[in-house]
Formats: structure tokens, sequence, C-alpha cells
């Protein structure tokens, strides 16, 4: 009976963890792209210069990049 | 359609997930009360090792981003190793709760420090949880990313490290079950199945969230792109 509490407490909690994570992210992914639609549509911008610190890096010395 | 691919993915492994739990409990063999102290507790098994083995993809993929962002500064890396990190921490905490959990049960004690496997998969969850944290504190550079990414490569070591631990220094924790070769035909067929669907459905879920989590630091990167263009910047 011990075992079968353990087990229990074990699952309930692994569950609802589980469930509150993937809701978690699923919820900020479509919350951002909601407003990232919104923002790139009304100022017209390349998506594909989106990560500024990986050019930064190819194109100029690394030690100025985190300015 | 394809935007949701994801979301696809993390809906077939939450059921695959279920399902697991479902035969693991009331399908899956009983094990033989003189071999377990506690028999019932041993069902955590078909979370325990499909969880672990997720965590292992997680940090392949942590190892490969970081490799990909300190070699050839590729952004997908990046976003490779953000999404191995947060998967890693995910499954690993995953590993050790129910780990602990089990071994309360079964040795009396959650947790032993003299346990080379238990201490390895510890640090290597640890180093996730340092790295998942320092990124969100501090602020996004060449230096901060070569940082983690320094220690998403020498981190990369406890893995085959946990995995040969059992073999080589077995004390508490039971040997190898997945790739476990000539040692691992003890599992009862059935027992073999309810893991396989239990490995497989873990393997499919953490796709998706590291997917979705790709998906998460690109649009952050786009829309801190979009913050600079309205502020001014280039």
């Amino acid at each position: 009976m011990e075992g079968t509490n353990y087990l229990t407490v074990a699952y309930l909690g692994m569950i609802a963890a589980l469930g509150i994570w993937t809701w978690t992210v699923v919820v900020r992914s479509r919350s951002i792209e909601t407003r990232l639609e919104a923002v790139e549509s009304s100022i017209g911008i390349d998506v594909s210069q989106a990560d500024g610190i990986a050019t930064q890096s190819t194109d100029g010395p690394q030690d100025d990049a985190t300015v | 359609m394809r935007r949701r691919i994801p979301e696809m993915f993390l809906g077939i492994g939450f059921v695959g997930i279920m399902s697991t739990l479902f035969l693991g409990l009331n399908w899956a063999p009983s094990v033989s009360i003189n071999a377990f102290e506690s028999p019932a507790a041993q069902r955590i098994f078909y979370w325990h090792v499909p969880s672990a083995w997720a965590a292992f993809i997680a940090f392949g993929v942590l190892f490969t981003g970081s490799a990909l962002w300190f070699f050839k500064r590729s952004p997908f890396g990046w976003r490779l190793h953000v999404a191995g990190t947060e998967a890693g921490l995910a499954c690993g905490l995953m590993t050790v709760w129910s780990g602990c959990v089990w071994g309360a049960a079964e040795w009396g004690t959650p947790w032993d420090w003299t346990d080379v496997r238990l201490n390895t998969f510890g640090l290597l969850t640890l180093l996730a949880l340092f790295l998942v944290l320092g990124r969100q504190s501090q602020p996004d550079g060449v230096e901060t990313r070569d940082t983690f990414s320094t220690f998403g490569l020498y981190g990369f070591v406890l893995v085959p490290l946990t995995y040969v631990a059992t073999r080589v220094w077995q004390i508490r924790h039971p040997g190898p079950v997945i790739g476990a070769g000539e040692d691992g035909g003890s599992l009862q067929s059935s027992m073999a199945l309810v893991l396989f669907i239990g490995a497989l459905s873990f393997t499919i879920f953490i796709i998706g969230h590291m997917m979705i989590s790709m998906r998460i630091t690109h649009l952050e990167q786009r829309l801190e792109h979009a913050q600079k263009i309205l502020d001014g910047g280039n």
C-alpha cells in the first residue's frame, strides 16, 4: 500500500508538471507570435536578419558584440 | 498547418505518455515480491527510464547546438542550444524526481550520495538548470553565448559517464535497460513493450517541446530586432 501511495504522488506530480509546462510554452509561443505579426507587418522588416547577435559575431570583432 | 507541427508532436507524445501510464499500471505484469522491497513502486520505472532517455536526447541536442554556435556561429545552433537546455532540465527533473520517489520506496532513502550514476545525472540536471537560469539573467551577446556553449560542450562528458556508471561502479542503481546488450534480456516482453511505447512517446513529446522552444527563441529574436528598429537602431 505504501508503494502505491508513492507511485500515486509521483505520477500526479509529474503529470501536473508536464501539463503546466506544455500549456505555458504553447500559450507563450502563440502570444509572442501574435504580437510579432502585428509589429512586423506595421514596420515591414526582414525575418532573416532576426538574430542580430549572430550577425554581429560573424561581421565584426567579438569584443564589441555584447554592447 | 506546418506551423502547428510542434503542437501535434506535443499532443501525440502526451497521449502516448498517458497510454504508457495506463498500460504500466493496469496491463504490465507485477514484479516478484521477493526481488523488490516495494513492487508497486517499481511501476514508476515506466516513467523513470523513458524520461531519462528523453533527457539524454535533449543533452545530445544541447551538445550539437553548442558546437554549432561555438564553431559555426549558427543562429540555428543557438536555438538548438536553448531548446536542449530547457528540455534537458525538464526531463532531468522528471527523472530525478521519479528516481527519488522510487528510491524512497525501494531503498528507504531518496538519494544515495555514494552512487555514481545518481550524482552524475544530478550534476547534468544542475548544469541544465544553470544554463537556463544563466541565459535568463544575462544580457544576450556573443560572449554570453560562447560561455554557455562551452558549458554545453564540456558538460556533455557527463552523458557517457552517466551511461557507463552502473557498469563500472554499480552500487545501488540497477544496470542499464536501454542498450544493455546481452544483459538486457531480463525484461518480460509485455514490460519491454510498455517501456518501448514510453520511450517512443517521450521522444515524440520532447521533440515537440524542443521545436516549440526553438520557435519561441526565434520569435523573441525577431521581436528584439523589431524593437531595435522601432527605437531607431538598425
